[in-house]
């Protein structure tokens, strides 16, 4: 199996600056799946437990000379921890950047290389797999190596690729977030109060969000968000309804889901937000299987969205409440 | 909303707050543990909140009813209940986030003799919570704080340099003793445990640190570190920022009296006095705090 390809500097700014910081959150170790368009950081896809992250880039947005071959269809994943990754990043672009372009009018301009090797590290005799980086500065040149997993078996990719299949689906209504700092804020203070959130989404454009122990009943309600996919009307005489009865009502009739997961999962997503994203979209998927949450990145200047860039999370749900 | 149906009757208390941050500050201040219980007590002149332990050291924070935007009063007596105050606190925090500058609405009971609280941010969103109340089962312990003498011996110290100086007092499970003497005026406190450190303040050396000064005879008394460094763990920052005092006062008995003033004022507000001390009454909250002197061991059996 083989992987070479040169990083732009867009593709170093998209991930130094803004993913990489927001994957971090997610977990400390995720898969790096490559196929020959594109390459995703997959967070607990193939465990149950935790926040599932999708971060998938189409290979253009972040690398040039893209070369990848294996006797999986050209497909290649294995695990790697990301606070290494980050970490040889910055290194390497430390060099890097003091050697920006050509020197001299001279037409080879410097290149940043990243190449999965092979390698025996110091300590060893055995060869270990390795996510390769290497730049030349002004004086100096840098190699930046990163242990990875032994790649997947075919059979575990195949494993990975369905999982993520399954995760591209969407809920049929989705609610743009007002303000992600505002939520943050607010969610970061909710964490002392409880454990488990309630989640309620209606299609009239209602986000109601609640924790709620033998203590204490602590709620947020945002209403007329834009909605994206299934909407209704918000019937009348609900303006001077309590939020509680509000959402009741929605689900009753059917035009809005509720489901409950934890805190710090939902903080987590949040945090995504560091990965400068221009809109955020909340839904629960059908039958309430889990919260969703999409984030959607327009191409700079314009309102257009950027399809080569795409993130979304799925927070496990922890009781399936459905119309509770 | 209320009208003259046999269920519907006017709640004890509905009152607004504008600025959740100040009580938030009020309220911390009087936070030394993990897990406390609170009493309120509702009146027509406002709401203080009560906090204990183990019947050594007692909390007062005092919201009067200036503080509050609104304060509709309709209760027969004063109604008391108990909540937790540290989940009270972090409830409240919720309120405060910046750029989510609404009053908040505060009724009580709720059905469920619950406190209710609510602000509305726009039109569009609104924060709600409802917290259980329980009904408290020891009568407020009335610390019954008495002058020791014909003129009360006090004095008053930067709120900062007081922290400052407990803190530097730090000796696990040791006391410190407080003594007043009028000639020189000067208030010592000194830590006993390992060692010997002894904090002075000098009344005519540093007017700004000292700023009242009140003692006719010499007064010395211990105190349990923990309780007094209680007095001054959680003092908020706005108290350092503004500068202000707190007032010390030994009573009878050695009971002594710390009584700190924290500002409920909106950052932003138009008011009329903005120096450091100068704020109008009405945006002050008042916290007390209570502790009982060490008894010495050779009086341990007496009365």
């Amino acid at each position: 199996m083989k992987f070479k390809a040169f990083l732009t500097d867009h593709g170093v700014n998209l991930l130094e600056k803004r993913f990489l910081p927001a994957l971090d959150k997610m977990g400390k170790t995720c898969h790096l799946y490559l196929t020959r368009d594109h390459a995703i950081f997959l967070h607990n896809l193939l465990n149950g437990d935790g926040i599932q992250s999708i971060a998938q880039f189409q290979k253009e947005a972040l690398f040039e000379d893209y070369r990848i071959s294996s006797q999986n269809d050209d497909r290649i994943a294995f695990t790697i921890d990301l606070s290494l990754l980050q970490r040889a990043l910055r290194s390497v672009l430390t060099i890097y950047t003091e050697f920006g372009g050509s020197i001299g009018g001279d037409a080879t301009a410097n290149r940043l290389q990243i190449k999965l090797v092979k390698k025996t590290p110091p300590h060893s005799n055995q060869p270990m797999p390795f996510l390769t980086f290497e730049t030349k500065g002004y004086k100096s040149a840098v190699i930046q190596d990163v242990p990875i997993s032994k790649p997947l078996s075919r059979t575990d990719v195949l494993e990975l690729q369905s999982a993520l299949d399954m995760a591209q689906d969407l809920p049929q209504t989705l609610v743009q977030v007002p303000d992600m700092n505002q939520l943050q804020s607010f969610v970061d203070r909710m964490k002392h109060v409880g454990d488990v959130l309630n989640v309620s989404i209606t299609k009239y454009g209602d986000l109601h969000l609640q924790i709620s122990t033998s203590l204490i009943t602590l709620g947020a309600e945002f209403r007329k968000l834009k909605v994206i996919g299934e909407q209704a009307r918000v019937p009348p005489g609900d303006e001077n309804l309590t939020a509680q009865t509000r959402t009741r009502r929605a689900i009753d009739k059917g035009d809005a889901m509720s489901v409950q997961v934890s805190v710090k999962h939902f903080f987590k997503s949040i945090q995504c937000h560091l990965a400068k994203p221009d809109c955020a979209f909340y839904g629960i998927a059908q039958q309430g299987s889990c919260l969703t949450v999409v984030f959607q990145f327009f191409i700079p200047g314009t309102r257009q969205t950027d399809k080569s860039i795409s993130l979304h999370c799925r927070l496990p749900v922890l009781v399936d409440s459905g119309t509770n | 909303m209320s009208s003259s149906a046999v269920e519907t009757e006017s709640p004890d208390l509905v009152c607004e707050l504008d600025n959740v941050q100040g009580m938030v500050d009020a309220l911390t201040s009087v936070r030394w543990k993990r897990h406390q219980d609170a009493v309120l007590e509702l009146s027509e002149h406002g709401i203080v909140l009560i906090v204990e332990d183990t019947g050594c050291l007692q909390a007062k924070v005092y919201l009067q009813r200036e503080l509050f935007v609104r304060y509709e009063y309709s209760a027969h007596g004063r109604p008391r209940f108990g909540v937790s105050l540290g989940l009270f606190v972090d409830c409240l925090n919720t309120f405060c986030i910046p750029g989510h500058s609404g009053p908040i609405e505060f009724q009580y009971p709720g059905p469920d003799m619950q406190l209710l609280l609510k602000s509305t941010d726009s039109l569009s969103s609104c924060t709600y919570a409802e917290i259980r109340t329980r009904i408290p089962d020891t009568i407020s312990w009335d610390y019954n704080f008495e002058p020791a003498g014909s003129t009360p011996i006090s004095f008053t110290v930067k709120s900062s340099a007081l922290k400052e100086a407990i803190d530097d007092l730090e000796w696990p499970g040791s006391s410190i003793q407080i003594t007043l003497q009028p000639t020189p005026p000067s208030v010592t406190f000194k830590g006993e445990g390992h060692g010997d450190l002894q904090i002075d303040f000098m009344y005519y050396a540093n007017m700004d640190l000292l700023t009242a000064f009140n003692c006719d005879q010499v007064v010395s008394h211990r105190y349990k570190y923990k309780f007094l460094r209680a007095t001054t763990s959680n003092i908020p920052s706005s108290v350092i920022k503004d500068n202000r005092g707190s007032k010390l006062t030994i009573g009878r008995g050695g009971m002594l009296k710390v009584q700190h003033l924290v500002s409920v004022a909106k950052p932003s507000n138009s008011h009329q006095h903005i120096d450091s001390v100068g704020q109008p009454p009405s945006r002050i909250a008042y916290i007390e705090f209570f502790v009982k002197p060490q008894v010495d061991e050779e009086n341990a059996y007496d009365s």
